[in-house]
């Protein structure tokens, strides 16, 4: 039996315990997990939607382990790693012994560097959102304040500004870079995100750096900006990224680079420390994302069970897709800051800012490896799949672009009578055409009822009838010639349609 | 004039036959009033007739000569040389060495005289039956979280007024028309939802504002089903004092979907966040909770037929249980059955772990009442056999099964990945089938008998709803045509089985109703007398003491309370694993399956009427625009599709009903386009139903130079 210590009871060190409970199905693991938090682990990736009011707390809960081999000691604080004895040594002096140990000691906020926010406590009015915490603070916050400015217009702040406006604040986003979300998005796009989001009431200056948060009397007043100007505010929320949490490792010699250094198989120079989620830097580079984390988790619970990591599932990936209200937006793959010009990538792209929409697709040999949606609704979607799936594409990418559209399908429900062809089916369920009603008709069958009679239209399903009225009423209006078909009674019921009613009426 | 339900679907529409004497067909079929179908039938029901005059029918036993060939024998020299064979095979492997495969066709009668002559006059474990293919894993759910499977625990009629109805890969349009007037009361109000990731019949009923197509990803229905539970419990639909004093495990489930919210789920199951979101709060104001008219969770096959089937299912459950639907007049889950009897086949003991009145045989207390009406000792009843799959799989192995009796299927058409069961059946010392057609299993058959159909027999069904219906005869069998219960009871006689073995249905029925007693499924006040007088009667309808008033018979089953240990239904937690194969380069695409409303199964019926055949003569596939684009592919050329498994061709239908990654064929047909032979045979690991509804796929265009293996056109 080896005894497995995690550190971190974040989405990430939950979900890997959870995993790996499901793989040692031989049971040669004992687990111990540490949290820093006392309550129960909860998704942080949903708080923009707490802070938004779209959800409520109790539905932001994660599995919490409950296994005879688990043990979770919540409101733990780790002060060393002693790698030498193979123990982690927690604040109180005591130690625990381990085999492999995990880190998954998540990420901080990372509070930017400027006037007004150098003391180690931020003024109030300023938050950090990253625990349920900044959660419940900023909720609160939003109570009394009438203008916020949110710094930093990555994913998070464009969920939390979006949040923000939902609850009727003022809300200006201030990103430094050229474009919001500039890891995902080029200026193009962001354009149209920019424009959309300012229709929902969301603000912006992009381009714009902060220089000065402006505290009066310990409480936020203003925040100067490099263009000179100065925004009154009384919320500013901090979403200028993230820090890995990386002290132990540090503290024990272990690499550490912006994060904590791993190799392929999520394993530090030390092979019984491992490290996952955000606060882990593997080869591929650290995506920020929980899509990432859960796949780390998935093949670490391999890798400590059968000696293999687990094989990589259909994950999301790098799919970006933030919850933003009313601004439909997702992107994977390369796109943004990351689109080079490697002749190699073949892009594709629709720009139809004034609609609020942006598309663009990178392929490689065939295969599409980056997208960027802005406003396409199901396209995204779509686009997605195909990524993710990488499912062979159309013979011209461009049709990625938009809805296929074909000609009708059916028709025969909509056309108008004369239109349909003979050989057009009207009844499904008895596969009874239009040139078989027409002929009935010829040989005297005249009422619905006969028609129903003679052919068993409409006794299946019955989705036919008013197919059935229509060709009857435009056979008895070329039938009997007068100036106009039969009107629509003002019942909207056709004639035809009434005289089956009445036949229904006496037959039950 | 007689009396009498549709020999195809679940639905099992009420008609009326009218003998019409010297003319062929030699019956009149009508629709007839009835709760169900209300005087309606499909064209399936309508010519359904014309299977009393197809020229094949089978009217001698057959027994396969030194040559190789079928040749016509007496009944008294083929039961004679079954017995024999029968007896060889059990005295060189053992009881167990014979095995019998079953179908969901087969009346109530037949179904428990066929588990009981496996247990009795063979003595053997190995019996199970098509409805693994169909109903195992909505069973499987059903009995887990609410401690009961019926498949509609309300009567069909009940939907009439909901205001919305979830219903998740079932394309009643095709498969059961005249159910479709049932959803109209969802449909004026909004409130039909399809999920199908192919735009079907059904789906079409959603448009013009009568309610929402969701298109999945194929194999990804349970993570919708997460995300609409999640956006539940994020926004706060949830009925709180039905979980709270009708369920238990709800902490459970709450966490088992916390990451699926609405973003994430549609980057794995294709259907847009917000849609998830809308149609979360369509069936919450639809919910009795919310003041709605009422809300319905239907699951079908499309679901089902999967490895995590049970899971989904599961999560259906979830749903309902989560909206305060279940158990509520009203408002509920339900699956849709599928064969004609997929609901009394799986409860009288032709499933492997069963005996009648959906006991299980390994209930100590069930094997003793059982083997009281049966005559024998407890000790001699067997144990559970091996489920459909393994059943198949084992045939003429080492260990397996050396002969085998199939009773109302055709597994060499309708099983997953059907050249290696073609296999299996080849590798046996004996197969054995009773039939009415020759079908495509019969023609690998060493002896075959030819059986009565449902207009030459009397017998009862249970439809979708646990209704008893009765079938009734209203023509004579062809000459040198017998009714099974007849042939079970002379291979009985011959291999000196214990016990009576009656050859009348109403007699059958009788002990079939003391076997029930005290099952889940009781049967025990009912008898064809009575059911003859009565027509809403369903299940479970015990006995009640004489003098007493005989019971009304349980149109709605758990409203009272459900039938588990603490009267709770259970929340189970579940999952999404994904399908067992995933999408690779070499079968980049995902192949689908269903029906055309034209056939029915393997279509061993309806190929031999004219009219269907003509309408539907091959089977197809379903190609997007622009895959038929990429491929360079016309409307009606010849595609070829490349499993894991082997390959089928058939001709393409160019449609955007599919999305642009799926391909979907029908599975009505034998040869080289018969979709079976390709799909897959992983199984769920708690129903061991079989993942027939998605399996990856390659495409490519036959042209006229390409030469095809002879194996595949074989």
């Amino acid at each position: 039996m080896s005894h497995v210590v995690v550190i971190g009871h974040g989405m990430v060190g939950s979900r890997f315990v959870e995993d790996l409970t499901t793989a040692d199905a031989a049971g040669k693991h004992l687990v111990t997990v540490l949290g820093e938090e006392a309550g129960e682990t909860y998704n942080r990736v949903l708080l923009s939607d707490v802070v938004a009011g779209s959800r409520g707390w109790s539905s932001i809960a994660m599995p919490s382990p409950v296994h005879p081999r688990v043990s979770v000691q919540r409101g733990t604080t780790v002060r060393t790693i002693d790698r030498e004895r193979q123990d982690v040594v927690l604040s109180d002096d005591s130690r625990i012994p381990y085999d492999h140990l995990v880190l998954a000691t998540g990420a901080a906020a990372r509070v930017p560097a400027m006037p007004g926010l150098d003391e180690p406590e931020l003024p109030h009015g300023v938050h950090v959102l990253r625990s349920i915490d900044d959660a419940r603070e900023i909720i609160a916050a939003t109570l009394n304040a009438r203008r916020a400015i949110v710094l930093g217009g990555g994913v998070l702040g464009l969920e939390a500004a979006s949040g923000l406006a939902r609850r009727d604040l003022a809300v200006t986003v201030v990103h430094p870079a050229p474009a919001l979300m500039d890891r995902q998005l080029d200026e193009a796009a962001s354009r149209v995100v920019e424009s959309t989001l300012r229709r929902t009431g969301v603000d912006q200056r992009v381009g714009v750096a902060a220089e000065e948060v402006v505290v009066e009397d310990g409480r936020l007043r203003r925040v100067r900006l490099d263009n000179g100007e100065v925004l009154a505010a009384d919320l500013l929320v901090l979403t200028t990224g993230t820090l890995p949490r990386v002290d132990l490792a540090e503290g024990c010699g272990l690499a550490v680079e912006r994060g904590i250094v791993v190799d392929e198989d999520l394993t530090t120079a030390d092979p019984r420390i491992h490290a996952i989620g955000d606060c882990a830097q593997p080869p591929c580079g650290a995506s920020g994302l929980v899509g990432q984390g859960w796949e780390q988790a998935h093949r670490l619970a391999g890798l400590l069970t059968s000696g293999a990591p687990a094989p990589a599932t259909t994950g999301v990936g790098d799919v970006v897709r933030p919850k933003t209200t009313g601004v439909d937006l997702v992107t994977m793959g390369i796109c943004g800051s990351g689109r080079t010009d490697d002749p190699a990538l073949r892009v594709v792209r629709l720009s139809d800012p004034s609609a609020g929409r942006h598309l663009e697709i990178v392929v490689r040999d065939g295969r599409l490896v980056g997208a960027t949606a802005v406003g396409a609704g199901r396209i995204g979607t779509d686009l997605v799949t195909s990524y993710t799936r990488q499912t062979p594409l159309p013979a011209d990418p461009a049709h990625l672009l938009l809805p296929a559209i074909s000609p009708a399908t059916s028709g025969t429900q909509r056309d108008s009578p004369s239109l349909i062809p003979d050989r057009a089916t009207i009844c499904r369920c008895n596969g009874v055409t239009k040139g078989e009603i027409r002929t009935e008709f010829a040989s005297g069958a005249t009422t619905v009822e006969q028609i129903v009679e003679a052919t068993r239209a409409t006794t299946g399903c019955g989705g036919c009838t008013d197919a059935l009225c229509g060709i009857l009423d435009w056979l008895h209006a070329g039938d009997a010639p007068s100036p106009t078909a039969p009107a629509a009674r003002e019942d909207g019921f056709t004639q035809a349609k009434h005289e089956q009613d009445q036949a229904e009426t006496r037959a039950s | 004039m007689t009396d009498s339900h549709c020999p195809y679907c679940a639905l099992q529409c009420a008609m009326t036959l009218t003998r019409a004497e010297g003319s062929l067909p030699p019956l009149l079929v009508a629709g007839r009033e009835f709760p169900t179908n209300r005087g309606g039938l499909c064209r399936k029901g309508g010519a359904s007739a014309e299977l009393l005059r197809a020229p094949d029918r089978l009217t001698a036993p057959l027994v396969r000569d030194r040559g190789g060939e079928l040749r016509e024998v007496t009944w008294e020299s083929a039961l004679d040389l079954l017995a024999d064979r029968l007896r060889a095979v059990a005295a060189e492997h053992g009881p167990d060495a014979v095995a019998v495969f079953g179908g969901g066709g087969l009346t109530n009668e037949k179904a428990y005289q066929l588990g009981k002559f496996t247990r009795v006059a063979l003595r053997s474990k190995n019996i199970d039956y098509n409805g693994r293919f169909c109903m195992a894993s909505a069973a499987a759910a059903a009995n887990r979280s609410l401690g009961l499977d019926r498949g509609l625990p309300f009567p069909v009629a009940d939907l009439d007024t909901a205001g919305a109805v979830l219903l998740l890969g079932s394309n009643v349009v095709e498969t059961m028309p005249p159910f479709v007037p049932h959803l109209s009361g969802a449909r004026d109000a909004g409130g039909l939802v399809v999920v199908d990731p192919r735009r079907s019949a059904t789906a079409d009923l959603t448009e013009d504002g009568h309610g929402i197509h969701l298109q999945p990803v194929p194999g990804t229905d349970l993570v919708v089903l997460q995300a609409l539970l999640h956006v539940l419990v994020a926004e706060e639909l949830v009925d709180e004092p039905y979980v709270s004093e009708r369920t238990t495990g709800w902490q459970d489930v709450v966490r088992s979907v916390a990451a699926w919210w609405p973003e994430r789920a549609e980057q794995v199951c294709g259907v847009p966040a917000d849609e998830l979101r809308r149609t979360a709060r369509l069936l919450a104001g639809a919910s009795p909770a919310h003041g709605g008219a009422g809300a319905y969770v239907l699951t079908g096959r499309g679901v089902e037929q999967s490895s995590q089937g049970t899971a989904t299912v599961t999560a259906a459950i979830n749903l309902a249980l989560t909206l305060g639907l279940v158990g509520r007049a009203g408002s509920g889950y339900g699956a849709l059955t599928g064969q004609g009897n997929g609901q009394g086949g799986r409860e009288h003991g032709q499933k492997a772990d069963q005996l009648p009145g959906y006991r299980m045989i390994t209930d100590p207390a069930a094997r003793e009442h059982v083997a009281g009406v049966w005559g024998v000792d407890p000790e001699d009843l067997p144990g559970p056999g091996l489920p459909a799959i393994a059943l198949l799989q084992s045939l003429g192995t080492p260990g397996g099964p050396r002969a085998l009796l199939v009773h109302g299927a055709n597994p060499v058409v309708s099983a997953p990945r059907a050249d290696a069961v073609v296999d299996r059946l080849r590798a046996l010392d004996l197969l054995v089938v009773c039939d009415i057609f020759p079908s495509e299993t019969v023609a690998l058959a060493d002896i075959v008998l030819p059986v009565t159909q449902w207009a030459e027999e009397e017998g009862t069904m249970t439809n979708l709803e646990g209704r008893i219906i009765r079938r009734r005869k209203a023509i004579n069998p062809p000459e040198g045509v017998v009714s099974e219960l007849w042939v079970w009871s002379q291979l009985a006689q011959r291999l000196a089985a214990p016990g009576s073995w009656s050859t009348d249905p109403a007699e059958v029925f009788d002990e079939l109703a003391r076997a029930s007693a005290g099952g889940r499924a009781d049967y025990s006040g009912l008898s064809h007398a009575r059911l003859d007088r009565e027509a809403d009667l369903h299940w479970p309808c015990p006995a009640t003491d004489a003098g007493e008033a005989p019971h009304p018979g349980t149109p709605r089953v758990l409203l009272d309370g459900f039938p588990t240990p603490d009267g709770r239904a259970r929340f189970i937690a579940v999952d999404h694993v994904g399908p067992a194969e995933e999408l690779r380069p070499d079968a980049p695409l995902f192949l689908i399956t269903g029906r055309v409303l034209e056939h029915y199964q393997s279509g061993v019926q309806t190929r031999r009427v004219p009219a269907l055949l003509a309408a539907q003569p091959t089977p197809f596939v379903e190609v997007h625009p622009l895959l038929a684009h990429r491929l360079d592919v016309e409307e009606g050329e010849e595609l070829e599709l490349v499993t894991a498994r082997g390959c089928v061709i058939a001709p393409a239908r160019v449609t955007d009903r599919v999305r642009a990654d799926t391909v979907f064929m029908p599975f009505h047909h034998p040869g080289a386009g018969s979709v079976n032979r390709v799909t897959n045979d992983a199984v769920d690991p708690i129903s061991s139903m079989p993942e027939f509804k998605v399996c990856a796929v390659e495409v490519r265009p036959v042209r006229a130079a390409d030469t095809i293996a002879p194996e595949v056109l074989a």
